[in-house]
């Protein structure tokens, strides 16, 4: 009786504080919060997926989802990465081969996100525009909860200069975008499948040791990322093939790796399923030009 | 026998047809591959301004000269470039002051440090010179396309430096196997640190030196500017560049791919030019808005004991063999030509 009586008065007053919690959050936030599992699940079955055509074909309505989902609930710093990791995704596996424009302006809004998430974690700097030296520092102070915001605001930070390297203050932009990526790397360089290593692979493979480049470095950045995917994940063999060995103009090793992406097999890596044909895809695109680099 | 009539038909047609001098032209053009290199990274105003000369020339070719071009110092540095030039691996490049040296050396007098007090006087002199700078790179296995400049050059430096004395205080780089750097620095009385450009950055990070030379765009291309704080508002000298092929390859063009490749690379050059001044001006506002200072030089670096300095480096360089005396003295009359006239009176850089 005690304990009924106990259980009750607890639920009533549960439901007092119901009120309460609602004047804290809105209705669309409790909806918001409440489908987050969904969207985790989501997201696992988008990585699993092995049509390209359905990949691109789903991914627009789930941007735009997520988007109005944050117009319901602006400070969820979970939605603001799904937000940037999809902005990223779909910018670089179906945009970025056919419409560089465009897909500059989605890594932008995929940095827009992302930014935001930052602040969060505590980076009161603009990250474009501060000075690099300023932006190590205020990096520096942040911890392993910042590693998710730190790594879209750098990756998609770090593509939009890649897209636009006619634009002066894009290319100033490039150390500041190392800077955010180089307290990643101290802080879990395994982190989204090794994604630190693969930006430094890039960031001294793709470029001349005259400009910055160091082909070395660049090498032990890939190893260690594929090292952390136990070879399987394709696209560091892509943009391997595609950054260093291009700019080492190394067309053996360019046309091998990427001939044995193309030949392998769709389900060597079912959690990442996704990206791995999009590496198979790209590998494809990038064969294409081969006469024309080398 | 129909058949063997019809095959005996298009024998005929096909043979008749290769006797046409039209359709003999049109199978036989033989089509030019250009391949040609730069250190300009892919993507950049520059290679995007190259490869538009690369479409044009291929539209007025009708096909016949193509190019193949290598962004992003694929290729190698500069020396690399020429030595693949001389193997017949390449065909032509854009080149900085530091590979026309290897080229003509002579046409490194129009970046010589503080001898022009303006880019007018700068254009003046190259108009004048520009026929011996043509024969020269001719003489030396090259023809000149176009020309280009890399853009005014400033201290950049992790302390301000406002007088002369300043400098003696600072590490400087120089570039290593850079005769003219070393000539300015000998004749300034400073021991700077030479290195290779490839080291710069590091060494500015650990503090082995701390001041550089650059144009702006090349210090935010180079990501300098990250490691230093002032930049001195004294433009030292104008960058030079130029747009070559060798010789040997120009020689074995038909006389109007020719004409189509020298009027297109000075075309080429002169769009460089403008796009190259415009980025170096937005680079100077966007380093100052990010927070570097501009320094204003005092007298002593703009005065005469500087001019006395640029002229003991000539005199190093002349005796060295790297600047005919007969070439600087004419730059000198020129010089005095132009200043008499009062025309360089405006002194705006």
């Amino acid at each position: 009786m005690k304990l009924l009586t106990l259980f009750h008065s607890t639920r009533a007053a549960g439901w007092l504080l119901l009120p309460l919690l609602l004047g804290a959050c809105s209705t669309g936030q409790l909806v918001v919060r409440g489908t987050q599992a969904i969207l985790d699940s989501g997201i696992e079955s988008m990585n699993r997926e092995t049509d390209l055509q359905l990949a691109r074909a789903a991914m627009p309505a789930n941007l735009k989802l997520l988007e109005g989902m944050l117009i319901e609930d602006p400070g969820n710093h979970t939605l603001r990465l799904y937000a940037a990791e999809g902005f990223h995704g779909y910018s670089y596996g179906f945009i970025e081969a056919e419409d560089r424009a465009r897909a500059a302006a989605l890594y932008r809004r995929c940095y827009d996100h992302a930014v935001l998430a930052l602040q969060q974690d505590g980076l009161t700097l603009d990250p474009a525009g501060a000075s690099t030296e300023a932006l190590h520092a205020a990096a520096a102070k942040l911890g392993e909860r910042a590693v998710p915001a730190l790594f879209w605001t750098a990756s998609c930070l770090g593509k939009w200069i890649d897209l636009n390297r006619d634009s002066v203050a894009g290319i100033a932009g490039l150390g500041n975008a190392a800077a955010l990526m180089e307290r990643v790397l101290e802080l879990d360089d395994s982190f989204y499948h090794g994604g630190p290593n693969l930006f430094f692979g890039v960031y001294y493979g793709g470029r001349s040791p005259l400009l910055g480049g160091d082909f070395a470095r660049a090498e032990q950045h890939f190893r260690r990322a594929a090292e952390i995917n136990g070879g399987k994940l394709l696209l560091v063999d892509l943009l391997q093939a595609e950054y260093l060995y291009r700019q080492q103009l190394d067309r053996a090793a360019f046309h091998q790796t990427l001939t044995a992406i193309l030949a392998a097999a769709p389900d060597s890596y079912p959690e990442m399923a996704l990206v791995n044909a999009v590496a198979r895809q790209r590998a494809g695109v990038l064969l294409q030009h081969e006469d024309e680099w080398f | 026998m129909v058949l063997t009539m019809n095959s005996a038909l298009r024998l005929l047609a096909i043979l008749l047809f290769a006797l046409l001098p039209g359709a003999a032209a049109l199978h036989a053009a033989p089509v030019y591959e250009l391949k040609f290199a730069t250190l300009a990274p892919d993507g950049t105003t520059w290679v995007k301004l190259l490869q538009e000369w690369a479409d044009t020339v291929k539209t007025e070719s009708q096909g016949r000269l193509v190019f193949k071009i290598y962004p992003g110092g694929v290729q190698g540095d500069e020396p690399d470039v020429l030595r693949k030039i001389r193997f017949g691996q390449l065909h032509g490049g854009a080149f900085t002051g530091y590979g026309i040296g290897h080229i003509y050396s002579p046409a490194r007098i129009l970046e010589l440090p503080f001898l022009y007090n303006d880019i007018h006087e700068i254009d003046y002199v190259r108009e004048r010179l520009q026929p011996e700078i043509e024969q020269g790179y001719r003489d030396n296995g090259y023809e000149l396309l176009g020309w280009m400049e890399v853009g005014y050059v400033y201290f950049f430096s992790k302390q301000p430096i406002a007088k002369f004395d300043d400098l003696k205080q600072r590490r400087i780089w120089y570039w290593q196997g850079d005769p003219l750097g070393k000539a300015f620095f000998d004749a300034s009385g400073l021991s700077p640190v030479p290195l290779s450009i490839i080291d710069v950055y590091t060494s500015l990070s650990t503090g082995m030196i701390d001041t550089v030379y650059a144009p702006p765009l090349g210090a935010i291309a180079l990501q300098w500017f990250a490691k230093t704080r002032y930049i001195t508002n004294v433009p030292m000298a104008n960058g030079i560049g130029s747009l070559v092929v060798s010789r040997k390859f120009f020689r074995d063009l038909p006389q109007d791919l020719q004409k189509l490749l020298k009027r297109s690379g000075a075309e080429t050059g002169a769009k460089l030019v403008a796009a190259n001044r415009k980025d170096n001006e937005e680079s100077m506002r966007l380093l100052t808005e990010r927070g570097m200072v501009l320094v204003e030089g005092s007298d002593d670096l703009k005065s005469d004991s500087i001019r006395a300095m640029s002229n003991r480096a000539a005199h190093t360089l002349m005796d060295s063999g790297y600047l005919p005396p007969a070439t600087v003295g004419r730059v000198q009359d020129w010089l005095r030509e132009y200043r008499a006239a009062g025309a360089g009176a405006d002194g705006a850089h």
